[in-house]
């Protein structure tokens, strides 16, 4: 009997490798089923003496025990296998190109104006937007701006009539703020603005400034060095090196330009790969690009918005987005901003 | 303005070259904004000596030489006749350029090789002024040594640096050499002052025995004088004054129209010259008057050309006719000409308003007038007329009678302008002594004096721009140098920020607006808010549309940029062009973007606009649906809408019903674009667009709640319902009818097939749906879905001849 037992176990082994799930199924009727040799055995128990029954029962019990769990384990050995064969049989070219509609882009300057707002923001300035078209008041006389000062020309400004015109910067905004709100002010005005240029490789007559103004008490040209330094970090990285040069405009006194290092010959003065010393066209030969005005916010236009100057002060920019952008990405031709070809912005 | 160092150096002596110091005078405020090179078309002209010097061999007019040039000996034939064995000479190189634009290259004259060429002054740009010594047929040979093979350009004198000056507005008086050498001398504290000039007045006579002069509006002219120049003799004037005016822009005449350009662009005064014979005679003295013109009046003026003066002109005049318009320009009748012989030199002042107001109204921007208009110190006039009679007797083109005629009724003095250590120092954030802040002010000629508990600072009459405190504190700041300057970063921004929304929900609204229309794939445009009036007839639009009546500007560029946009399609548009010229094969586009309806109003539309694969009608619709469904609260309504420039059969006009009881408020439109439209932008595909009005989605922004529907705990039925209806039901109608007897259960009804074709009744289309039914409380049941199904085919067969398949 216990022969037999070693005879099936031996068989089962035999047959459960490498079986197919067929196979399996056929050891397991075989040997499980109703009419199997293990069934068989269990069935016959009851023929035998008690004390072989007991000897017996218990070896063709376990017997049936293992047979069944080694089915089970050839059944999902067998699936996983046959998962795999299939899987195997499915593969594809996983280098052919996905199934895009393909994601938009903000347009750099937008990305630019986006980044400053960010600082301003977290600097605790408020962000307001005006009208591009202005009146002649707020973009020229509440400014301090003189009858002589060139940007009153027809040639330098778009006008309407002899009151309205497309603000040639956002400092008007300065004035409409200032009618508005008491210091303490801090905020920057993004937007549009208009020049009487001609379409060329370095002038659009259209293009965007980001304002600021602070108005407190105690404000001096430091803060506005301040300021001007963080900007620049926060916008071309840490070692960013900017210089303030003495400049003129009619609403802040002291005045300033900032410049930047050139982004094209990196302040070398150079071209580039250029054999002789040929001058940088974008730097025009200094080492320096132009990126804004500023300065400190002139007692008249304070003045004039009923603003006491010996309590307060301010600082007010001008930041060109526009010459940012150029300088962020090495942009030398600013039409590309407005030509609005898919392949330039989506790069961005 | 554009100045060759030579002429600065001649009033102060600069320690550094020219780009030395325009760093440091850009870093003053004085910025140098290029230096260019004079004489710089001339390359590769070298310094040699002749070697050898033989006849050429089968020409009797030739030479042939050796010339030494450092790195080798190179043998030329040339065919001048006043050479010698070790001669220095100038010689172009194989690849040379010379003055008149020749190239020089290696060739063989008469069989012997000329490996270049040896010049003569003509070839270098120069003539005898340049070298006395030298003649115009002969090589110009050198009188003096110089290393073999150094560049000649710098040795011979050939170039220059020239610098070229931004001149801000509010610094007229650097507009003069005079006024940069104050500045350059202040760069580098040495003491500055204006040259002697001395004037012989060899001329028998008085200028107020001859000169009278009148002026009969003091306001407009402060200041007018006239001196006097008897045998004037016409000529060239000397080449080293043509060339620092060509150097500065302008165009040599003859040694008296030339002497007043040169003392213009050198103390800034504009100086006229009238022939004084056609100045008529009044109490036997030439008589000018200076008036206002009489409306209507008129003169021809130096270049031939009538002119009609208004009553806010100023004239120059005698007691019968107009001479001059004045600070603007010159009369024909007294324009000096080559039989001229006394002539009266104008040096005056007018008022800058009145120069503008003129210049403007007569369209003539001159040299003087520019000048005036910005402002002139009149205490410069008569130093600068006494110059130009310095140059007179100097190329002794005239003789000088002595004195002049000086008509200055309120002579400007010096602005004293109060200011305290502590102001100068709180704007600038710096701590300076008094010492410091007063010798910074000293450089640029500010003296300053104590006066009370402060100081006082005399401020001289050119500089009109210093006005207040503030005003000093920026000449501190120039030289002490703004990127010494404090630089401070928390003081004004606290801590603790108090609470304020920073932006407004329009602009929060806006920025999540730009950012899922890119995140549906497009691009963000940005086009010119002005544009061309020919942009309605490429829109289709009628005579009456209102976009015929656009905002148009005074002084546009051209008539391409001349109107403020009311729609914002055609910059859109345009741009999308650009992409399909370049043969981008799929381009979306969008931008937010403002239309101008009148002076004061101004209203932002977000426009997309597509084409390519993949874009068609309901992918626009798609897209703007995703886009407002995440934007604004209520039901999306679209309903059939003509519009000129749009596809008559595939336009619809987008609204949004808020709540079931209130009015659909329209959103905006949106289909296919024209093909003619398309065309007449160089589109040759279908064109999908949607313009919608962005105040329209705020206003149902503010109003949208902040609330939420919790998402159905239990599994939902989901049955498909086909049916066919006559071709000419819509799928709004189909789904409307469908929801009329969906029960309270029925959450979504979803179109995925449209079908007309075989096995469909001609006329007819098939539509197919999924239904999807839950319950908040329980997993609904088969029965109560059939009956719900059942209910909703009656009613399609009743009211839309439906017939369920």
């Amino acid at each position: 009997m216990l022969e037999k037992l070693t005879q099936l176990r031996h068989h089962i082994e035999q047959s459960l490798r490498d079986a197919t799930p067929e196979a399996i199924e056929a050891v397991r009727v075989g040997m499980l089923g109703k009419k199997g040799e293990i069934t068989a055995v269990l069935k016959g128990l009851g023929q035998l003496e008690p004390q072989a029954r007991k000897i017996a029962g218990q070896a063709a019990n376990e017997l049936r025990d293992w047979a069944q769990s080694q089915i089970d384990q050839a059944k999902a050995g067998a699936g996983a296998a046959k998962q795999a064969q299939a899987l195997t049989e499915e593969s594809i070219d996983i280098t052919l190109p996905g199934r895009r509609r393909g994601m938009g882009r903000l347009h750099p300057i937008t990305q630019v104006y986006g980044k400053l707002e960010e600082l301003f923001l977290s600097l605790g300035f408020d962000i307001v937007e005006g009208p591009h078209i202005e009146t002649v008041y707020h973009n020229f006389d509440a400014l301090n701006t003189p009858e002589s000062h060139p940007s009153r020309d027809e040639s330098d400004t778009f006008y309407f009539d002899e009151n309205y015109l497309l603000r040639c910067h956002t400092s008007p905004m300065q004035v409409r703020v200032i009618e508005k709100q008491k210091p303490p002010i801090r905020v920057v005005v993004p937007g549009k603005v208009f020049r009487r240029d001609e379409v060329d490789a370095t002038h659009t007559p259209v293009f965007h400034q980001l304002e600021g103004l602070v108005i407190d008490k105690g404000v001096h040209m430091g803060d506005l060095r301040g300021i001007m330094e963080l900007i620049a970090g926060h916008i071309f990285g840490p070692g960013a090196k900017i210089r303030l040069r003495p400049s003129f405009f009619p609403f802040t006194e002291p005045s300033a330009e900032v410049d930047i290092t050139c982004y094209v010959c990196d302040g070398k003065a150079s071209r580039p790969g250029s054999e002789a010393n040929d001058p940088c066209r974008v730097c025009k030969d200094s080492g320096w690009v132009e990126l804004w005005g500023c300065g400190m916010v002139h007692p008249q236009v304070l003045r004039t918005s009923g603003i006491d100057p010996g309590e307060y002060s301010g600082y007010a920019f001008g930041l060109g987005v526009d010459r940012i952008t150029s300088a962020l990405y090495g942009i030398t031709d600013p039409r590309l901003y407005f030509e609005n070809d898919v392949q330039f912005l989506r790069q961005f | 303005m554009k100045i060759p160092l030579s002429w600065l150096q001649d009033i102060v002596t600069l320690p550094d070259d020219a780009r030395t110091f325009s760093h440091k005078a850009t870093d003053a405020g004085i910025k140098v904004e290029g230096i260019a090179t004079s004489g710089g078309e001339i390359t590769r002209v070298v310094i040699g000596q002749i070697v050898s010097l033989t006849r050429h061999p089968d020409a009797d007019k030739l030479w042939v030489t050796q010339a030494d040039v450092g790195t080798e000996v190179l043998q030329i034939v040339t065919g001048a006749d006043n050479l010698k064995v070790g001669d220095y000479i100038p010689v172009a190189l194989h690849g040379a350029t010379l003055a008149n634009g020749l190239k020089i290259k290696k060739s063989k004259m008469r069989g012997q090789e000329s490996n270049g060429m040896l010049c003569s002054i003509g070839e270098l740009g120069c003539t005898t002024e340049d070298f006395p010594h030298a003649t115009d047929a002969g090589i110009l040979v050198l009188t003096r040594p110089h290393p073999l093979g150094a560049d000649a350009k710098p040795l011979l004198g050939l170039t220059e640096d020239v610098l070229d000056f931004e001149i801000l507005s509010n610094r007229p008086d650097t507009n003069a050499v005079m006024g940069i050498a104050r500045e350059a001398a202040a760069v580098y504290q040495i003491p500055f002052s204006l040259p002697e000039i001395t004037v012989q007045e060899k001329a028998a006579g008085q200028a107020s025995a001859l000169v009278s002069v009148d002026i009969k509006d003091p306001a407009r002219c402060p200041r007018y004088i006239a001196r006097v120049v008897r045998d004037v003799k016409i000529a060239p004037s000397p080449r080293w004054m043509q060339k620092r005016l060509e150097a500065a822009g302008l165009r040599p005449v003859n040694n008296i129209v030339d002497i007043t350009n040169y003392v213009m662009l050198e103390y800034g005064q504009p100086l006229h010259a009238f022939d004084i014979g056609a100045v008529a005679e009044q109490n036997g003295k030439h008589g000018i008057v200076v008036r206002t013109a009489a409306s209507g009046e008129k003169i021809t003026t130096l270049d031939g050309v009538e002119r009609v003066l208004s009553d806010t002109a100023l004239l120059i005049a005698d007691g019968e006719k107009p001479l001059a318009i004045a600070g603007v320009m010159g009369g024909e009748a007294t324009k000096v000409h080559d039989a001229t012989t006394t002539i009266l030199f104008e040096s005056a002042n007018f008022n800058p308003a009145c120069i503008r107001l003129t210049a403007k109204k007569l369209g003539m921007r001159t040299d003087a007038s520019a000048r005036y208009e910005k402002g002139i110190d009149p205490n410069q006039a008569l130093t600068s007329v006494n110059r130009a009679m310095e140059l007179v007797e100097r190329f002794e083109c005239g003789q000088v009678v002595p004195g002049w005629v000086d008509n200055y009724p309120a002579p400007r003095q010096p602005r004293a302008v109060a200011f305290s250590t502590e102001g100068i120092n709180a704007r600038l954030g710096t701590a300076l002594p008094a010492g410091e802040i007063r010798a910074y002010l000293q450089r640029v000629g500010i003296e300053t004096r104590e006066k009370d508990t402060a100081y006082e600072a005399i401020v001289p009459t050119f500089r009109w721009d210093i006005g207040e405190e503030v005003d000093l504190a920026e000449e501190v700041a120039r030289f002490y140098g703004y990127n010494r300057l404090l630089s401070r970063h928390s003081q004004h921004i606290p801590a603790h920020l108090p609470f304020q929304p920073g932006m407004s929900p329009r602009r929060r609204r806006e920025i999540a607006l730009r950012q899922a229309v890119a995140g549906l794939g497009y691009c963000e445009a940005l086009t010119y808010p002005f544009e061309s009036p020919k942009i309605a007839d490429k829109l289709l639009l009628p005579q009456d549309d209102f976009q015929r009546e656009p905002l148009t500007l005074k002084n546009p560029l051209g008539e391409d940029f001349s109107v403020m946009r009311r729609r914002t399609l055609g910059g859109l548009l345009t741009g999308l062009g650009v992409n399909f010229v370049k043969r981008n094969e799929t381009a979306r586009l969008f931008e937010m973007a403002w239309v101008y309806e009148s002076l004061t109003r101004e209203a932002p539309r977000l426009t997309l606009a597509a084409y390519g694969p993949g874009v068609d009608y309901l992918s626009m619709k798609g897209d703007v649906e995703d886009l407002l469904s995440a934007f604004v609260g209520g039901k999306l309504v679209f309903a059939p809408l003509q519009l000129p420039y749009m596809h008559p059969g595939r336009t619809a006009g987008v609204a949004v019903r808020p709540h079931p009881k209130r009015d659909p408020a329209p959103l905006g439109e949106l289909g296919e674009l024209h093909p003619q439209v398309a065309a007449h932008f160089g589109i040759e595909a279908r064109v999908y667009v949607a313009v919608l009005d962005l105040d329209a989605i705020h206003a149902l922004g503010v109003n949208k709640k902040a609330s939420f529907t919790p998402p159905p705990k239990f599994p939902a039925l989901v049955r498909d319902l086909a049916f066919t209806v006559p071709g000419d039901v819509t799928a709004a109608q189909c789904e409307a009818a469908i929801r009329e007897k969906g029960g309270q259960w029925l959450s979504e009804v979803t179109l995925f097939d449209v079908y007309q074709g075989k096995q469909i009744e001609a006329g007819h289309k098939s539509m197919a749906y999924t239904l999807r039914f839950s319950a908040p409380d329980r997993t609904l049941t088969d029965d109560a879905a059939r009956k719900q199904m059942t209910a909703i085919c009656n009613h399609l067969s009743e009211k839309l001849g439906g017939l369920v398949r």
